[in-house]
């Protein structure tokens, strides 16, 4: 049964409709612009406030000064440490991607009726405590730790020389790192690639494309936008630690985001500087985002 | 005039002048510190709330309960809520964050820093009954400008900690912080008090008040050492369990850390440097115009008691301002030298003093770390 339609029925008249006023945008926006701005916006202009001196630790009467930008940009001790810190998310972010693409490649691709339950192992520790995490490394990197207890057992290494370098090191800090970040940088790469459409891989193997070809031609540039999503996942909060370089870190793990700390607090409170350093960590990673987000495509990402 | 005069003269002659001094001045010692606690108490009740206290880990309700137990057995109402402080420099950031709280502890060295900063007024030491116990050198130390800003409490020396069965040093000296020996088995400590160390191992006169150039050379000379550091202690608990699993050997120190690791068992000497140990003596400090002046002496008399004082020479092995507390342990007496009432200077200790040019030092020791 269908409905009839009578080409010979005339049209009902159109009500005349009043322009009414479309409340659905600015009431679904509002809030979290709101939330943007009280708690974005308002911090960081309240931080560059400090930054030129307009706002003041010190009581009293204060003149607006760019002196500490000026100091800071000549100084070779803070742009050094920047440098270290960039360095060290850089290896960090690029191992992670490498190490985790094939584990996401497999979860994605390899037909396994099981992923799922490997990509919940995977995001397991996740239901830990992040300073849980951090601090178990300690047990394990220690000179009485897991592994220097093995190396012993093993007669490998002597008790009096242990592999001291285990911990305490910036090595540690990038080994606890990677493996703190290790699930965030999996998920968008299975994402993309389990999204991708498999009839391209039966026209590459049609068109006489072995497995590599396919992955190098086919595979890769598609799964590109998860992987510099994933990149960016680790390598902009990386670049701002400071918890873990605190715990495993030691003498030669300090990082920049330590610096921001001790400028604000644990060291003789010096708000001017501290502020300075993190607005320059905060347009270094603006600039990267949209630099690497010329990379993404939007709709690849978004449907990741 | 004169007929007027006369019975009263012969009502107060000398004897019965004296006989009526004795009676006021009687009455007045009765009298007066009766209403003077009436006073007090009276103000108390007035006080709610409970009262705010920046203090450091292991001071609070994280192990530090018996130091002011008897404050919470009379002021139930009023049990003190802790915000925690790494060091003065995180309570000065905090309380220009906002924070205000009713009482807090810094060092000796910062007692003139706070007391001009306008964060803290005087104690009036008449309402801390216990006050009159406290060493004298060590209230004097908590004066400034003739007023009572600081009222003395733990002290302790800042020297070095060694493992006797793997550190054999070459001298008494600060100088094994430096010794290439061992690298990587050192801990220093992350505070601008190493510029300090540095200042008193390379010999200069006044190493809490450097000119530019001694500065920077004791910057200088702690870049070119940092290698030989594996951590820069912040926290105490991370340095103790670095040092317990045998992660480092030599340590910057307190007193506390070494009762700690002789309870782990291990083999340490608490080293007395030849440059002389640092000391240091906690000073509560009243927090400006606080609204629970009254709570705050009360907590600060609880923690000056001898009770609370041999309780913390007992348990964290450092000394205690209240002359009348002794610790059970000879070894603690001895290394502590309790014995001794002005342990904590020359020519036993340089007592750690004011810094004029702190924000410099500050900065210099970021550079240290950043290098």
């Amino acid at each position: 049964m269908g409905v009839e339609t009578r080409a010979d029925t005339p049209p009902a008249p159109q009500r005349r409709r009043r322009p009414r006023l479309d409340l659905t945008t600015p009431t679904l926006l509002g809030p979290p612009l709101a939330w943007l701005a009280v708690f974005f916006v308002v911090p960081i202009a309240i931080v560059g406030a400090y930054s030129v001196n307009a706002l003041s630790f010190d009581p009293g009467p204060h003149a607006v000064t760019l002196s500490a930008w000026h100091s800071f940009l000549h100084s070779s001790i803070y742009l050094k440490l920047f440098w270290k810190s960039v360095q060290m998310s850089l290896l960090v972010s690029t191992a992670v991607v490498l190490l985790a693409y094939p584990l996401a490649y497999f979860l994605a691709l390899s037909g396994t009726k099981r992923k799922y339950v490997l990509l919940l192992l995977l995001i397991a520790p996740f239901l830990t405590s992040y300073l849980l995490r951090v601090l178990a490394w300690k047990v394990i990197l220690g000179n009485e730790g897991v592994i220097n207890s093995f190396l012993v057992w093993t007669g490998l290494r002597s008790p009096d020389h242990p592999l001291s370098q285990l911990l305490y090191s910036r090595f540690a800090v990038m080994l606890v790192l990677g493996y703190i970040w290790l699930p965030f940088v999996a998920l968008p790469i299975f994402v993309t690639l389990e999204s991708l459409d498999r009839r391209l891989f039966e026209a590459a193997t049609d068109l006489g494309a072995s497995r590599w070809q396919t992955f190098r031609r086919v595979t890769l540039p598609l799964s590109l936008p998860g992987v510099v999503a994933a990149f960016l996942f680790v390598f902009i909060p990386t670049l701002g630690e400071f918890v873990t370089p605190s715990l495993v870190g030691g003498a030669s793990g300090y990082m920049y985001g330590n610096q921001i700390v001790d400028l604000f607090g644990t060291g003789f409170p010096d708000w001017q500087t501290g502020s300075v350093l993190a607005l320059f960590l905060l347009g270094v990673v603006a600039l990267l985002t949209i630099v690497f987000s010329r990379f993404l495509n939007s709709r690849e990402v978004t449907a990741a | 005039m004169g007929e007027g005069t006369e019975p009263l003269e012969r009502r107060l002659g000398r004897d019965d002048f004296l006989k009526l001094a004795a009676v006021v001045g009687g009455a007045g010692l009765v009298v007066g510190p009766t209403a003077v606690a009436e006073a007090a108490r009276v103000r108390l009740a007035k006080e709610s709330g409970r009262l705010q206290v920046l203090d450091w880990a292991g001071y609070g309700n994280d192990g530090g309960q018996a130091m002011f137990a008897a404050y919470v057995k009379k002021h139930p109402q009023n049990k003190p809520r802790f915000t925690y402080m790494t060091n003065e420099s995180d309570a000065l950031a905090k309380m220009h964050a906002g924070l205000k709280p009713d009482l807090f502890r810094p060092y000796v060295g910062w007692v003139k820093y706070f007391a001009e900063s306008g964060l803290v007024e005087p104690w009036n030491p008449k309402l801390i009954p216990s006050f009159k116990n406290l060493n004298p050198f060590m209230v004097k130390a908590g004066q400034y400008k003739g007023k009572q800003y600081g009222i003395p409490q733990d002290w302790g020396f800042d020297a070095i900690l060694y493992r006797s069965d793997k550190v054999h040093p070459k001298a008494k000296s600060w100088g094994l912080l430096f010794d290439e020996r061992y690298k990587g088995r050192i801990a220093w400590f992350d505070d601008l008090n190493m510029l300090v160390i540095a200042g008193l191992y390379l010999g200069f006169p006044r190493p809490w008040r450097q000119t530019d150039a001694e500065l920077s050379k004791a910057a200088k000379f702690l870049s070119s050492k940092k290698h030989l550091a594996r951590m820069l202690w912040a926290s105490e608990t991370d340095m103790d369990n670095a040092f317990a699993s045998g992660d480092i050997w030599i340590a910057y120190a307190w007193p506390n850390d070494w009762v700690q690791m002789k309870a782990k068992k291990l083999k340490v000497v608490y080293m007395h440097p030849k440059e002389k140990p640092i000391a240091w003596v906690g000073m509560l400090m009243l927090g400006k115009d606080t609204p629970r002046r009254g709570l705050a002496h009360a907590y600060a008399d609880a923690w000056s008691s001898a009770p609370s004082a041999r309780w913390l020479e007992n348990n964290y092995g450092y000394g205690h301002a209240n002359t009348k507390a002794r610790p059970s342990s000879s070894d603690l007496l001895r290394a502590l030298q309790l014995a001794n009432p002005k342990a904590v200077t020359e020519p036993n200790a340089h007592l750690d003093r004011d810094i004029p040019r702190r924000a410099v030092y500050a900065r210099k020791w970021q550079e240290v770390k950043a290098s």
